[in-house]
C-alpha cells in the first residue's frame, strides 16, 4: 500500500521535474489519439451512412415481355438464394404505376386523368433486390443479367463502389499516420522517463543499497509513463466530446440539401467506444514507453 | 566441540576480478564474529571498497565463498538481494543523503523502502535521530548541515532498520579530526548496542588509539589481521 502511494507521488512529481520532455510526450499522444478519435468518428459515421444507404439502394430487375409468372417466380427464388441478398420484393405493373403517379405526377389530377384507366407500365413488373453488403452489387447485377428471361437490370453501382473504396482509403491513411504517431509517442515517453531515471540515478543507487525492491524503484517511472498516457488520452477525448455535437450541427446547417444522406451516430454510442479505446491506447503507450526505459536503464 | 556461534561474515578464498581485468581481491579469507568491531585499512586501490561492495552484493566474486548472516551470496537471486540488504546498514565517505529531502525524510525513507507504517516510521526515525544527536535538526536539509552532521544523519539512516551489520566505507574521509572522532564515537556507540561494525579508514591516529581489530589489505590481499592492532601502512 505504502509502496503504491509512494510510486504514485514520485511518478507524478517526476513529470513536473522534466517538463519539456513530458510536455512533448503528452502533446504527441494527444495528437495521436485526437487523430485516432477523428478517424474513428469519420469511419463509424461513414459506416453508419453506408449502412443507411444500403437499405435504400436497390437493384431493379425487369423481365422480358410476356414472361410467364412461373418463370418470374423462379427468377425470384434464384436471386433470393444468393448470399448477399437481404430481400427481394415483387412490384407488379399496377403497383409500379401507382408509385409513379404518386412520386412523379403528384397531385396533378388533370395530368393523371389524361391516362384514363390505361396503365402505361402494365408490362413493367419488376423485382427490387436489397443487398446486405453493398460492395457485392456489381457482382449481383452481373449475375442477374445472366439469368434467362431478364430484360434489364438497374443498379446504382457507382455509389456503392465509391463508398467502399473511400472507406478503404481512410482506413489505410489513418492506420499509417496513427501507427507513426504511436511510435513517436512511445519514443518520447521512454525518453522522458530515461531523463527522470538519469536525474535520480544517485537516489536510485541509494535506495537499492538500503534494500528497495525492484518494484519499489520502478513503480514511480511506470506511473510517470501511464500518467502521461492518461493525460494524453483525456485531452483529445475532451476536445472530441465538445466538438462532436457542434460539427454535426454545422454540417446539417451547411449541407441541408443532403439531410436525407447525412445520418450520424449518436454521441453516447460513439464515446462508449472512444473512451475505453483512447484510455486503453494511452495506458498502453505509457506502459510500453516507460517499461522500455526502465528495462534499459534500471538494470543495476 | 566448538560451540561458538558461526561467524556473521565469512570469506573463503575470495577472488574478485573486475571486467577490466583488475584483480581487486586476491585469495581473501576472513571471519568476523557477531558483535565485533573491526577496521579495514590499506592504501588507495588496495581493494577495501571492493570488499564492502562484495558484502553488499553490489559486485559478485569471481571465485570463492562469501557468507553473511548465514547466507551464501553467490547463491542469492536478484529477487532476494533487497531483503538481504535490509540486514545491513551502510555509510559512505560522501554521505549520499538525498538533497531534496529533510534529515527526517532521509531517515524515514529507509523505513518506507522496507514498508513500515507511517506512525512507526515516525517513531523509529525520531528514536534513531535522538541516538545520533540530530533530533533538533530533523527538519533541516542536508545542505544546511555541517559535514559531521550529514554523516550522523547518514548513520541514522543506516541504523533505522536495526541492521545486524553496519558497513562504513571511509566515513571520516571528508571530515576534520574533531568531527572524525565524533563519528567514530558514534560508531562505537552503535557497536555497544550489539551491532557488528566494519569500518574502512585511512585515519591512522584513530586506528592506533581505538585498539580494535585491524585487517590490512595490500593489492587485494589480506597482509595482516590483528586483534587490538595498530595502523598498517
Ligand atoms: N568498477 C570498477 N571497474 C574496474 N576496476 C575497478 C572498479 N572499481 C575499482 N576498480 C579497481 O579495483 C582496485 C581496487 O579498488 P577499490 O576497491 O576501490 O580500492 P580502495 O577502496 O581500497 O581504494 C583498484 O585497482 C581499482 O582501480
Ligand atoms: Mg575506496
Amino acid at each position: 500500500m505504502s509502496t503504491i502511494w509512494y510510486g504514485l507521488k514520485q511518478g507524478v512529481k517526476s513529470i513536473f521535474q522534466n517538463k519539456i520532455f513530458s510536455l512533448a510526450a503528452i502533446g504527441t499522444i494527444t495528437a495521436c489519439l485526437f487523430l485516432l478519435g477523428v478517424f474513428y468518428v469519420l469511419f463509424s459515421n461513414f459506416q453508419h451512412m453506408v449502412h443507411n444507404a444500403e437499405s435504400t439502394v436497390a437493384i431493379v430487375v425487369f423481365f422480358e415481355e410476356s414472361l410467364s409468372q412461373d418463370r418470374i417466380d423462379e427468377i425470384g427464388r434464384q436471386i433470393q438464394a444468393c448470399h448477399p441478398v437481404e430481400k427481394v420484393e415483387f412490384v407488379s405493373g399496377g403497383e409500379a404505376w401507382e408509385r409513379f403517379k404518386q412520386e412523379m405526377l403528384g397531385s396533378d389530377q388533370e395530368l393523371i386523368d389524361t391516362f384514363g384507366s390505361d396503365n402505361p407500365l402494365a408490362a413493367s413488373a419488376s423485382y427490387e433486390v436489397y443487398l446486405n453488403d453493398v460492395s457485392k452489387q456489381a457482382e449481383m447485377v452481373e449475375y442477374i443479367r445472366g439469368l434467362s428471361g431478364v430484360r434489364k437490370v438497374n443498379g446504382s453501382a457507382n455509389t456503392a463502389d465509391s463508398f467502399s473504396s473511400f472507406n478503404m482509403l481512410i482506413g489505410y491513411v489513418s492506420i499509417s499516420i496513427i501507427a507513426l504517431l504511436l511510435l513517436v509517442s512511445i519514443f518520447l515517453i521512454s525518453s522522458a522517463v530515461a531523463m527522470g531515471i538519469n536525474v535520480r540515478k544517485d537516489e536510485i543507487a541509494i535506495m537499492k543499497l538500503i534494500g528497495a525492491t525492484d518494484l519499489f524503484v520502478r513503480l514511480p517511472f511506470l506511473v510517470e509513463g501511464v500518467t502521461m498516457g492518461l493525460i494524453g488520452a483525456g485531452i483529445p477525448l475532451g476536445i472530441l466530446r465538445l466538438m462532436y455535437g457542434q460539427v454535426i450541427v454545422f454540417i446539417r446547417a451547411h449541407f441541408a440539401n443532403l439531410t436525407e444522406w447525412l445520418t450520424f451516430v449518436e454521441a453516447e454510442k460513439e464515446f462508449q467506444v472512444l473512451v475505453p479505446l483512447c484510455l486503453g491506447v494511452g495506458i498502453g503507450i505509457g506502459l510500453l514507453g516507460s517499461a522500455t526505459s526502465v528495462r534499459k536503464h534500471l538494470q543495476v | 566441540m566448538d560451540n561458538r556461534e558461526p561467524a556473521i561474515i565469512r570469506l573463503e578464498k575470495v577472488n574478485m576480478i573486475y571486467p577490466s581485468g583488475t584483480v581487486a581481491l586476491r585469495n581473501c579469507s576472513l571471519e568476523i564474529e557477531k558483535g565485533e568491531f573491526a577496521f579495514i585499512v590499506g592504501s588507495s586501490g588496495s581493494g577495501k571498497s571492493t570488499l564492502i561492495k562484495t558484502l553488499l552484493g553490489e559486485v559478485s566474486t569471481t571465485s570463492g565463498c562469501v557468507e553473511v548472516a548465514g547466507r551464501n551470496l553467490s547463491e542469492m537471486t536478484r529477487k532476494q538481494l533487497p531483503y538481504y540488504r535490509r540486514k545491513l546498514g551502510v555509510v559512505f565517505q560522501e554521505f549520499r543523503l538525498l538533497d531534496e529531502l529533510t534529515v527526517f525524510e532521509n531517515v524515514a525513507l529507509a523505513q518506507r523502502v522496507v514498508g513500515v507504517s507511517r506512525e512507526r516510521r515516525r517513531r523509529n526515525s525520531m528514536a534513531v535521530l535522538d541516538l545520533v544527536g540530530l533530533a533538533q535538526k530533523k527538519k533541516a536539509y542536508p545542505r544546511e548541515l555541517s559535514g559531521g552532521e550529514q554523516q550522523r544523519a547518514a548513520i541514522a539512516r543506516a541504523m533505522v532498520n536495526k541492521p545486524a551489520i553496519l558497513l562504513a566505507d571511509e566515513p571520516t574521509g571528508n571530515l576534520d579530526p574533531e568531527n572524525s572522532w565524533e563519528i567514530m564515537g558514534l560508531l562505537e556507540d552503535v557497536h555497544q548496542l550489539g551491532t557488528t561494525v566494519l569500518v574502512v579508514t585511512h585515519n591512522d591516529d584513530i586506528v592506533n588509539k581505538m585498539q580494535k581489530r585491524v585487517i590490512a589489505l595490500h593489492k587485494g590481499q589480506i597482509i595482516n589481521d590483528e586483534q587490538q592492532g595498530g595502523y598498517v601502512q
